[in-house]
């Protein structure tokens, strides 16, 4: 992997100069449920992140552009592709993060 | 869907038939089937619910009841569970979910009954939002607990 980098670096010098100045960013798999989807508006979303990141991180990353999310957080537990996860839990590009109330089936 | 224990664990959204769920579970080895039928109630805290709507993260609910049904298995000396929970909008008196367990023997038939409705209303990601005559209200739940992130409980797994 980084031998392509170096490749692709002495190929296109003037391009990674200017990329190298931009941290790198993932895009991931956002979904809300329950109250939540209503607060936000839709059940899905894909957003762009900057690394390094976590969860907490990505909700906070929404919560700025909508404050009122913010009420949801201490009542709200994350998954990570399909499993409960920590709110420290880093994120990786292509992950599927959702943000889960309180349960209530049965 | 069918686990190597001839399990049935599904989410549907056409009406549960729990007699047709209960005889899927039950076998010439058995002495005992322990159900556990969970339908629509008609009110809610003194007021009088209309309807119900269930909906889910179906990809983790799946994931999360087949590790019910595992779980059962493994702590229960069972024989066969069929677990389904329903989606979408319920009618009172509707089966929202169904659970049937069988066993050689009843006492492991009641005590994993017991155990797969509780976990299920304590780790699976459904929710339910009441429906009643002057608006409706996402039913208060459980949060789920979280495993531990630390390393040696990552590495244990």
């Amino acid at each position: 992997m980084f031998q392509s980098v170096a490749l692709a670096a002495a190929a296109h010098a003037g391009y990674n100069r200017i990329m190298a100045t931009v941290s790198q960013t993932i895009r991931v798999k956002v979904l809300f449920f329950g109250r939540l989807k209503d607060a936000f508006g839709g059940g899905e979303d894909a957003i762009d992140i900057a690394l390094p990141a976590d969860v907490e991180a990505l909700f906070a990353q929404y919560a700025a552009r909508n404050p009122h999310l913010q009420q949801y957080r201490t009542s709200l537990v994350a998954s990570c592709n399909r499993e409960f996860v920590d709110w420290g839990t880093t994120l990786r590009n292509g992950d599927e993060v959702a943000f889960l109330p309180p349960v209530s089936g049965g | 869907m069918a686990s190597q224990f001839n399990d049935i664990v599904e989410l549907v959204r056409a009406p549960i038939d729990p007699a047709h769920l209960t005889n899927q579970v039950r076998a010439g080895e058995d002495g005992a089937i322990v159900a556990f039928d969970g339908f629509v109630r008609d009110h809610s805290r003194n007021r009088r619910t209309l309807y119900l709507e269930y909906e889910a993260y179906e990809t983790m609910a799946v994931l999360k009841l087949r590790e019910i049904a595992v779980s059962i298995h493994e702590n229960f000396a069972i024989h066969r569970i069929a677990i389904i929970h329903r989606l979408g909008r319920l009618e009172i008196g509707e089966t929202s979910v169904f659970i049937a367990v069988s066993a050689a023997h009843r006492a492991a038939a009641f005590d994993a009954c017991r155990f797969a409705i509780d976990t299920l209303k304590r780790t699976v990601p459904i929710w339910k939002k009441e429906y009643f005559d002057d608006g409706s209200v996402w039913a208060d739940g459980e949060l789920p607990s979280v495993p531990s992130a630390t390393p040696s409980a990552e590495s244990a797994s």
